[in-house]
Parts: C-alpha cells; structure tokens; sequence
C-alpha cells in the first residue's frame, strides 16, 4: 500500500458539504460533525449539613498521600488541638495511590472514623 | 459526613471540574497558594504558616449552615453533543479555517489544524469497518463521554486518519476503555504520562506503519493518524484540557501522536509480541500501555555496543530508581532488532530474557529504603501493605514474604511477565524502555478485527 496518500482528496471531498449561500453573497458553509461523546449527567447530590462549632467533635483529617500533605495536616492538627481542646483529632490516611481500583470500598470507611472531615492536600 | 477538602489555586478548577463530574458540585473546597504551599510542604514548621492563614476559613467551611443551592443543587442536565454544526465563510479555505478557530475555542482540537469532520468524510471513515456507527464502545474517562464507532470516526478524520486505519484505532480504544485500564490517570496525572500504541501482526505492514529507523517520528502516516486519532479521542470524550483536568505539569513530549509504532516481526528473532499475550500467530492486534518517557539505551551509530551491555545498563537504570514498588512497576523495552538477534544468538528467548531481567533487577533487602512517602513508613512496610490488600498478586506474595529479610532479594516487578519486550528500531539503532507505576492497570492488548478495506484485521 502507497504510503504518500492523499490529504488534497480529503480536503477536495469536504468541497462536497459546501453550499454556495448566495451568488451575490458569494459565501460558502460547511457543515461539520461534533466530535464530543454524551456524557450522561450524573445524580447531583447536596453537601452534608452542618452548623454549631467544633467542639466536642471528633473530626478526622484524611491525608491523601501526596508528598508534604502529611506536614500539612500536623500542623492543622497541632492548631486544632490549641483552639478547641473538646475536639478529638483523627488522623486517617488515605490507601496509597496504586490502590486506586479500590478507593470506593475505602470512602465509606471515613464515616465510622468521626464528626467530620478535612481531606489534603489534592493536586 | 460535613467536610472540607484543601487544593492549591493551580488545581482549583480540576477540583470544581472533578467534583461537578462525580456529582457534588458544592463541596466546600479551600486553595492553598500554590507557589507558597509547594515550597512550604517540606516540613511543618514552614506550612505552618498557611495553616494559620487558612485555619478560620476552614472553621467555616466546617461549620457554616448550608445555602439551599448547597442543600438542594440544581440536577445537572444532559449536554447534546450530537447536533452537527454549520460554519459559513467567503471560501472554502476561509469556511475552514473558522472550523479549526471554532474546534479549538470549543476545546475540541489539539492546536494543529484539523480536518474539519465533514458528514461525508466522516461515512467514508466508517467503510473502514462492518461496525455498526451507533456502536457503543465504553465511556471515557474522566467526564464518562460516550465513544461510539461514529464519534472515533470523526476524531480520526479529523486527525488526518484514512479509513483504513480505523479498525487500528478502534481496537486501541477498546484497550483504553477496558474495566482493567485506568484511563483517568494517563488522560490527568501530573505525571504527563504517554500512551505507548505498539501495532503487531500483518495489518502494520498492510498499513505501513513505521517500525524501523525514525519508528517514534514523523513522516508516516499511518503512525502519525492512528496516534492523533487517539489523542483526540481521548481529549473529546473524555474532555480533558491543559489546566483544567489534564494536569501535566510538561504536558507530554509526544502530545500529538502518543508514542505509535510498529514491531518488526520480520526481523525479530523471536515469536511477534502479541502471541506472547496469548494472541494467535498472524494475528493483527494493537497494544495501549501507559508509560513515562523513554530512555534510550546503546550506542547507535555512533558508539560501540553489545547486546549484554544493553541489558546491564537497562537493569542499571530499574535498580537506581531509588523505590521499590513491586505492585506497581511495568517496564516495556524495545529493543533494535540487532540487539535482539545478539542476545537471540546468545541463547535468550523473550522468555528468559524476561526471567533474567526479573532476577538482575532484585535489589537487597537491606537496600530498601527506611521512608516512603506514602505513608506507610519504609519499604518494608510498603510492601507488606502491599501483600496485605492485594496489590501485590496472592500467588507472588510468598515470594516477597520469603525475602522480607536480611540476605533477602527483592524483586521489583511481580512477575517476569511485567517486562514487556518488543523489538522494533533501525540498523543501527537504540533501545527504548518506557516505565510506568502500574502493574496491572494500564496495559491492554486487542485484536484488530470487523476490517473492510485491508486482508488483515477481519
């Protein structure tokens, strides 16, 4: 089979999806296909509520395993520990990154580990 | 369960992106600054400082009643993507010209001219092969875009592809979208991982594909399309772009074409690539594998070489990674096919050549490394983790579990079966490999079938 074929036949081809608009006008339009897939739109849910303060809570701080967020989420729990003393910290992270197929059997796990949670640092 | 999730202003919008895709569009999110976060992060005592410039939003987010919107979001509603689309210019060169400014406003193209996807082109794509063009392949990732027979094909006319080459690009597809590829981290990672398309069997020489000197390069245009037509698959429906959910920090070095080429089954001195992937010999497929950027290996034309030289220095390189994730490494390595005649000559089928290279890249249990930095504390206790929750295979697991001790040798890979080796390159040439961290997610081999215009690939 012949290597060097043949972009100008392409291009002559689409010359077949042009409409002359008008002959005063002397436009032309071509009419070309979408390339983007549907996507189906998923179920769009609403955020947990919330309200009063931290007091008392137990609050679970979920390190994604990205370098430094552990440094991050120490130093988070160090100033939460100061200002809210009632507080209970967690520290729960995140299955490594090559466990990525497995995640969903993990998420609902965060739940039975407190009040609330604060996850990071995503990149 | 109320919650907060912290990005740095970099990542912002593929945090919005990711979150509207899956469905929560209002989660509370907080951006650090990254061109402080990014520096700060090494140790606690410099990120304490956003910490406190941060802590009182956080309180916020944490515990701020919810606005209605955030109780009850508006559903999120289907976008048509079907309607074809009419550009009007002075001329014909004029008309298209406003189709690429259009393609590419609308993030639809890849910053090279198009072919715009006339309905014409795009049935003469379609006589490329008996599937049907309301097929449903798969949904990709990371937006779930539904891929149809139709919806490649316009992609590949788009890419410049010919008819003939679409069964290639289907069954490359199909590779991509199987349950067992992880697609959204090739098509978002920071990494600017590259797909590696190697085409096998008789259909790469119907086609011409290029598997000699300049295997990787320009100037053929069946390696050239059949790359591009991915990408642009890929990047309309998937629906990523740069800077707002494909986040490679480089972007990829082969961005418009993947890395796309043929074995050289003529001059391999070993059995084609596919059949050991348990295809039939004579059979056409197309494998898609995740991968870093290559390393080049040999000495060309330039600089003497031996075949056993190549492979130390290849086994040099796996071992000085500086980690050991034995779950999660997968190397393809291409080799010229004089080296692979050398090491032929030597006595080394693929096989063993696979064996050898699982036994010289073991590292000693007492090299593992005292800290990761995935929190799991050493290499130790990585990899026990890893036997733990199955990343590393039950039936490989005694292998490692008899090693976790002094005196110990710790393989790198799972298996002999994780060095992909593939023969293809001039004479003179260089070796490739490509390393990927994913063992058994981003590695998929498809036969090439439903072909209408060649005599292989039915």
């Amino acid at each position: 089979m012949k290597r060097h074929t043949n972009w100008p036949l392409a291009m002559a081809l689409s010359f077949g999806y042009l409409c002359v608009a008008g002959a005063a006008a002397a436009q032309v339009s071509l009419e070309v296909m979408n390339p983007r897939g549907e996507i189906p739109p998923p179920k769009t849910l609403g955020i947990s509520p919330r309200g009063g303060n931290l007091d008392g809570k137990k609050i679970v701080l979920i390190d994604n395993g990205k370098y430094g967020a552990s440094n991050f989420l120490d130093a988070l729990a160090d100033m939460l520990k100061q200002k809210y003393p009632a507080a209970t910290i967690v520290m729960y992270p995140k299955p490594a990154a090559q466990t990525i197929t497995d995640l969903p059997k993990w998420y609902p796990t965060v739940k039975q580990q407190g009040d609330l949670f604060v996850f990071g640092v995503g990149d | 369960m109320p919650g907060v999730y912290f990005t740095t202003t970099e990542f912002l919008e593929d945090a919005k992106s990711a979150a509207k895709d899956r469905g929560m569009p209002g989660i509370r999110t907080l951006a650090l600054p990254a061109d402080k976060y990014y520096v700060a992060r090494a140790n606690k005592q410099e990120v304490q400082a956003i910490v406190e410039a941060f802590f009182d939003e956080m309180v916020e987010a944490l515990t701020r009643p919810l606005t209605p919107e955030e109780t009850k979001p508006s559903q999120a509603q289907q976008l048509h993507e079907s309607a074809n689309i009419k550009v009007t210019g002075k001329d014909f060169l004029d008309a298209s010209e406003k189709v690429n400014e259009l393609f590419l406003d609308n993030h639809w193209a890849d910053g090279l001219p198009i072919v715009p996807p006339t309905p014409e082109l795009v049935k003469q794509m379609e006589a490329g092969t008996t599937r049907s063009p309301k097929e449903v392949i798969g949904q990709v990732a990371p937006k779930n875009g539904t891929a149809t027979i139709e919806k490649v094909a316009i992609n590949a006319v788009m890419a410049g592809a010919k008819p003939e080459y679409l069964p290639v690009i289907l069954a490359a597809m199909e590779g991509f979208l199987d349950k067992h590829y992880d697609l959204t981290h090739v098509v978002a990672s920071t990494g600017s991982f590259t797909p590696v398309v190697i085409v096998d069997g008789p259909i790469a020489k119907e086609l011409d594909f290029n598997s000699g000197i300049g295997m990787l390069g320009h100037g053929w245009r069946a390696n050239s399309t059949v790359g591009r037509a991915l990408q642009l698959s890929l990047l309309n429906l998937g629906q990523t772009w740069p800077q707002v959910n494909f986040m490679g920090l480089t972007g990829r070095l082969e961005a418009y074409t993947f890395y796309t080429f043929a074995e050289d089954t003529a001059k391999s001195p070993w059995e084609p690539y596919n059949v050991s992937q348990g295809f039939q010999a004579g059979e056409s497929t197309v494998t898609v594998s995740s991968a870093g950027n290559p390393q080049i290996f040999g000495g060309g034309a330039v600089a003497p070489w031996t075949a056993q030289g190549v492979i130390d220095q290849i086994v040099a390189q796996i071992r000085n990674r500086g980690v050991v994730w034995p779950h999660a490494q997968k190397h393809i390595i291409v080799l010229h096919p004089d080296c692979a005649v050398e090491l032929a000559n030597k006595g080394y089928t693929r096989r063993s050549l696979q064996e050898y290279l699982y036994e010289q890249t073991r590292v000693p249990f007492e090299k593992l490394a005292k800290g990761v930095s995935f929190g799991e504390g050493s290499e130790e206790d990585f990899i026990r983790a890893s036997i733990a929750d199955g990343r590393i295979r039950p039936d490989r697991a005694q292998i490692f579990l008899d090693n976790l001790k002094p005196g110990g040798w710790i393989p790198v890979v799972q298996s002999p079966d994780d060095f992909h080796i593939v023969v293809a390159g001039g004479s003179p040439g260089y070796d490739l490999l490509f390393t990927y961290p994913g063992t058994n997610w981003a590695h998929q081999t498809k036969k090439i079938d439903g072909a209408t215009l060649t005599k292989a690939g039915h």
